[in-house]
């Protein structure tokens, strides 16, 4: 039987009232890389705390294999974790930081030193061995963190946003760092962070959180694409989904959308999902929506703020309506702050979503089959 | 001029008052290497030529003062061992459970620290005679913690607070239990916050007066500062050795400060906080 870490409707209430995490059902696989991604707050960390052990859930099951570990302290899991704080033991070498687990282990001395040599060499810590982590940038103190997460060949090994201490080029970095070493060990990565890019370049699937909630758990692709509900839609992707109000109309050939002045027909086949409903609101990304001279066919607006990025640029444009909409496009002289612009999208850009619930509509109104592939 | 004088002032002052402050110290010294004979005779000289150990020699063959000094110190001892365990689990505790009446605890400690030691010293005379624990080790080093404690309970809770409970998660899921985390990876980082509480132990018993005094009724018992106190006799005052013995007592003091004032400041601001 495969391993698996397994959790079973788990609960994590701090006092009488705040529910940290509320009812997490989720299957992760051996090997997998499993993210929790979620705005700070969501319930992402102290459900790595209790894989780890170091909270005790309120209520629910953790399950290792087929070994439930829900009442096992952490020393008795076969884990590893690495800290957002990094958290290396300051009056120890990095060789004795990253031998630490092994010497708990009883292991003799010369395989120690064997190992964390190897560690050392994986990680390009090799001539930081005897300096303390006072004396190292925090890129090679990461380093040195995770070096001690991975020495004893953890089954689990738990990353809590390890990156957020780092600045943004160490970060780009050290997130290859770790997918190479997630290639290299047999370990299964739980990782958490609030950076939805962390967790859309370097997971197997990712488990999007909001309010002790898992919204939705799939591969990054298939969340960015079918997103479940507004807030997956909004939270993923960058930048964020474009989301306004939209009206459901009874047009002359069947249902049609009306979003920012312009009414687009809804293909017979979303009729269902859509029947009955008045008012609705539409997302759209910023990447789908095309800027074009006035006069084109479209939405007309104004320019409101450019940010150039280098390759691409992010443009805020007030639409006729008074919303503001944000659109990426090729950097250049073209429509600079203040100029009139005409907005393009395609209806099959279209997600529409239910105003009290939040909850994915649908996908695209052209009539087209989206609807996620199975896993194989 | 005028810079030169702003400049002067304080330092002036400063040396004034440290004046003040040394020169009970200068004239303990002087007292203590004074023979016995010229102490009490006109002039009384600020300087002197004719110094001798005489009072020292007395002092260490003819009292019981090595009694005393070893009795001091048997009881120092024990009060720095039993305090650096009991703050530090204490402080530990504090800082790592939460518990009903935490808060409670914390201010009854502080609390129980304001009281002056007589007050305490006349029921541990009570309680210690029914528990037949005057004159003994045990009775004394108790009495000592029951007013160094407190302070030190409170000054490892404030380090304890400052070692992040990171560390210790890190040292859990290495592997380490409970108690080898704290040893191996809290302690160390609370190492001054340690040696503090070790200090105010061995301060607090060194120049308690007052338990001694009223627990200690046999001689073979008595600490230094009692000991001390017997040097004044109904007719006579044996000023020599009673400064020679002052001087020897603050020897360890004055190391301690010399050495390890650093702790000791950073103990005291810490406890503050």
């Amino acid at each position: 039987m495969a391993f698996t870490v397994r959790l079973e409707g788990l609960h994590k209430r701090f006092g009488r009232r705040l529910v940290a995490v509320e009812d997490l059902t989720v299957e992760i696989g051996e090997r997998e890389f499993f993210t929790f991604v979620g705005p700070s707050g969501c319930g992402k960390t102290t459900t790595l705390r209790m894989i780890a052990g170091l909270e005790t859930p309120t209520a629910g099951r953790i399950w290792f294999g087929d070994r439930d570990v829900t009442a096992l302290p952490p020393q008795k899991r076969d884990i590893a974790m690495v800290f957002q704080d990094i958290a290396l033991f300051p009056y120890m070498t990095v060789a004795q930081n990253i031998g630490y687990p092994l010497r708990i282990a009883g292991l003799p001395r010369a395989a120690i030193a064997d190992k964390v040599a190897r560690v050392a060499t994986i990680l390009g810590l090799t001539d930081k061995l005897d300096a303390k982590p006072a004396q190292l940038s925090g890129g090679q103190q990461q380093r040195v963190a995770i070096g001690r997460a991975i020495a004893k060949e953890p089954k689990v090994l738990l990353m809590d946003e390890p990156l957020s201490a780092l600045d943004a080029r160490l970060r780009a970095e050290m997130r290859t760092e770790i997918l190479r070493l997630h290639r290299e060990l047999a370990s299964t990565i739980i990782y958490v962070t609030h950076d939805q890019v962390e967790a859309m370049t370097m997971s197997t699937r990712v488990a999007v959180m909001d309010r002790g909630r898992a919204l939705q758990i799939d591969r990054p692709r298939t969340v960015f694409n079918h997103p479940r509900n507004r807030t997956v839609a909004t939270f993923i992707g960058t930048p964020a989904m474009n989301v306004v109000p939209a009206a459901i109309v009874e047009g002359a050939g069947g249902l049609a959308v009306e979003v920012l002045g312009h009414r687009v027909a809804v293909h017979p086949r979303h009729h269902g999902a859509l029947q009955g409903l008045e008012s609705v609101e539409a997302g759209i990304r910023p990447q789908a929506l095309r800027l074009r001279p006035p006069g084109s066919e479209g939405v007309r607006g104004v320019v409101f703020l450019r940010e150039p990025l280098g390759l691409e640029d992010e443009v805020l444009v007030e639409a006729a309506g008074g919303a503001r909409l944000k659109a990426v496009t090729a950097s250049g002289e073209e429509f600079p702050e203040g100029a009139p612009v005409v907005l393009q999208f395609a209806p099959r850009d279209l997600y529409l979503f239910r105003p009290e619930s939040n909850d994915t509509l649908c996908h695209g109104i052209d009539g087209l089959d989206r609807s996620p592939l199975r896993r194989p | 001029m005028k810079a030169g004088a702003a400049r002067w002032l304080p330092l002036g002052a400063l040396l004034v008052i440290l004046a003040v402050v040394a020169f009970p110290f200068y004239w303990m010294l002087l007292s203590a290497f004074t023979p016995r004979a010229v102490l009490f005779r006109p002039p009384y000289q600020l300087v002197r030529v004719d110094l001798s150990l005489e009072n020292f020699r007395d002092l260490l063959f003819a009292t019981e003062f090595l009694v005393y000094v070893k009795n001091s110190l048997m009881a120092a001892f024990g009060a720095i061992v039993l305090n650096v365990i009991a703050a530090t689990l204490a402080g530990y505790g504090l800082t790592r459970f939460a518990f009903r009446g935490k808060r409670m605890f914390a201010f009854g400690t502080l609390f129980s620290y304001m009281f002056p030691p007589m007050l305490m010293a006349i029921p541990l005379y009570i309680l210690f005679s029914a528990l037949r624990m005057r004159n003994t080790y045990t009775g004394l080093i108790l009495s000592h913690m029951a007013i160094s404690l407190p302070l030190n309970i409170w000054i490892m809770w404030q380090y304890f607070q400052i070692v992040p409970q990171s560390l210790e998660e890190a040292a859990w899921v290495s592997g380490a239990s409970r108690l080898r985390a704290l040893r191996e990876v809290c302690l160390p980082s609370a190492r001054a916050g340690i040696l503090s509480v070790a200090i105010f132990a061995f301060a607090l018993s060194w120049n308690d007066f007052t338990f001694a005094f009223i627990l200690q009724t046999d001689r073979h018992m008595f600490t230094v500062p009692v000991g001390l106190a017997t040097f004044v006799e109904q007719t006579a005052i044996h000023w020599g050795m009673v400064m020679a013995s002052a001087v020897l007592v603050s020897i360890p003091t004055f190391a301690l400060v010399f050495f390890l004032q650093k702790y000791l400041l950073s103990g005291l601001s810490m406890s503050a906080k």
